[in-house]
């Protein structure tokens, strides 16, 4: 669904981003997992649309170009920031509003809304409250709910366990569980890799703009390198066991 | 007396309101002060004054000033603002500045520097409510000022294109993430502001019968001060602060002079943003928009 070659990404002198690779596909979760500053979010940015890269993306077939973010989303990708990208002045209702803001079938999109307020009851007791009013936990629902609004087939999300509670974290990996289990892709990146790892199909580790291993999750879960760096130097199957 | 110089205080308020929501749409979205608002007003005035002199009514008059004024406004968003977007923010505002100097004195040359004038009976018919003697044109400065605002405040809050605008206000990269064009909202807001701008030129001039070319300079740099007192970061803080400062003005003249009403205007301004920088209506101490 997705092939990235060859991605960098320079913040002027600096080379965020020095050459990645990698591919998604259809129905599965994807995870790029990596330390503090080793280029998880520039990577996810720049396949969004947010920043001016060199290399391809290809996304469905088609090369996306640099920096168009409004074209991405019309195209089937949609990101959820980290930091959740909240429209905290307005309202619940108008951050929902927002999510259909690009679609033509204004009756679907109407429905879709109701059926996101089924699927997240809080929202709709919340409505007509500020979004910056709302908890974490809500305000992730509120970006996730958003972006499904637009009717993506790849959600990015980026660091979405941010700043939340272990039981909210819980809820939100549970959602994108979920979601997969729906038929949608999603690349998530995060920096909680353990439970990151239990979910995804497949992950990628970054480091200082380089992509130092990949392959399964499970299998990256009992990787020394990995464990060591990320995991307190305790596999996930180790963990769990324990 | 006292009833009698609210309504005119309330009349050049609503002028004052018009003028601050047009820089307050493009202020409060792109934190750009576009200088050039105080001559888009004042093109709209002269554009009603010759539609006025063509023996059209009013309405016409309204819409030519309106029309006129909020397509040189797109082609300042075009020329003067949209090639410096991502320079420092006094690039735009002085790009504006510019634009507003050669407005004036593209008019200047045009219709001359002295002062047009409509025959004084032309919309001097007026109704005596009591002891006020209220000038129909007063009575549609108001009500088209409140039919206006109305509909702006309609456009903003309830429609998708204005929910697009409030988006881009607060986060132009989350805004692009829902898929708005930041640079058709930029449109849009330059659009109305000139709109605005072009009403509040048609019906002051003619609630004056008379109009100048330097009318832009005086009346726009009030118009900022009611956005300011108003605040910054709120699109409707004009809706207070314009009526305020048109009646604090209008009484100041009555009772004080002509001669200190600016000393008071912009003393109350001051005063206002010692007290509250971010203005009447701004939010926290903190809510003080952009420094330029």
């Amino acid at each position: 669904m997705l092939t990235v070659r060859g991605l960098e990404v320079f913040y002027g002198p600096i080379r965020a981003l020095r050459g990645i690779d990698l591919d998604i596909h259809a129905g599965e979760i994807v995870a790029l997992i990596g330390a503090n500053g080793a280029g998880k979010t520039t990577a996810v940015r720049a396949i969004a649309g947010l920043t001016p890269f060199r290399g391809t993306i290809t996304y469905k077939g088609r090369p996306l170009i640099p920096n168009s973010a409004e074209m991405n989303l019309r195209a089937g990708l949609s990101l959820v920031p980290e930091g959740r990208g909240i429209l905290g002045q307005m309202t619940v209702d108008d951050n929902l509003q927002m999510g259909i803001y690009c679609r033509k079938d204004r009756a679907d999109a109407a429905h879709d809304i109701e059926r996101m307020f089924d699927r997240f009851p809080i929202l709709r007791e919340r409505r007509a409250s500020l979004a910056n009013l709302l908890s974490g936990g809500e305000q992730q629902m509120l970006a996730i709910a958003r972006a499904l609004l637009s009717r993506p087939n790849l959600l990015l999300l980026d660091e979405p366990s941010l700043g939340l509670a272990p039981k909210t974290t819980a809820q939100v990996f549970d959602l994108i569980t979920s979601l997969r289990s729906e038929g949608l892709t999603v690349l998530l990146v995060e920096q909680k890799a353990r439970q990151t790892l239990k979910i995804a199909d497949r992950a990628y580790l970054i480091e200082t703009g380089h992509v130092v291993m990949s392959g399964r999750a499970a299998d990256l879960a009992n990787d020394s390198l990995i464990s060591k760096a990320f995991l307190g130097g305790t596999s996930v199957a180790t963990a769990e066991t324990a | 007396m006292l009833l009698q110089q609210l309504v005119n205080g309330l009349t050049l308020g609503a002028v004052y309101t018009l003028i601050a929501l047009a820089f307050s749409l493009v202020m409060g979205i792109l934190s750009v002060l576009n200088l050039a608002i105080g001559e888009l007003f004042m093109l709209g005035g002269y554009i009603g004054f010759a539609v006025i002199a063509m023996h059209f009514p009013l309405p016409v008059a309204l819409a030519a000033g309106m029309a006129g004024a909020a397509i040189l406004s797109v082609v300042i968003q075009k020329v003067a603002y949209e090639p410096l977007r991502d320079a420092p923010l006094v690039t735009p505002m002085l790009s504006t500045l510019g634009f507003s100097i050669i407005l004036q004195n593209v008019v200047t040359n045009v219709w001359g520097s002295d002062p047009l004038q409509l025959p004084s009976e032309m919309f001097d018919n007026r109704v005596a409510l009591g002891s006020v003697d209220i000038g129909v044109m007063q009575l549609v400065v108001v009500g088209a000022t409140v039919a206006l605002v109305a509909i702006v405040a309609y456009i903003v809050q309830q429609t998708s294109v204005g929910r697009a605008l409030r988006a881009v206000a607060e986060s132009r990269e989350v805004a692009r993430l829902l898929g708005v064009s930041v640079n058709r909202v930029t449109l849009v807001a330059f659009l109305i502001s000139g709109l605005l701008a072009g009403a509040a030129g048609v019906l002051i001039s003619l609630h004056y019968a008379a109009i100048t070319p330097y009318i832009g300079v005086d009346i726009g740099l009030k118009a900022i001060a009611v956005m300011v007192i108003g605040g910054t970061t709120r699109v409707f803080g004009a809706l207070i602060a314009g009526p305020l400062i048109g009646i604090v003005e209008v009484f100041t003249i009555a009772y004080g002079g002509s001669q200190i009403r600016d000393l008071v205007v912009y003393g109350l301004m001051i005063l206002i943003l010692l007290l509250r920088p971010q203005g009447l209506l701004g939010g926290s101490r903190q809510d003080v928009g952009p420094r330029v």
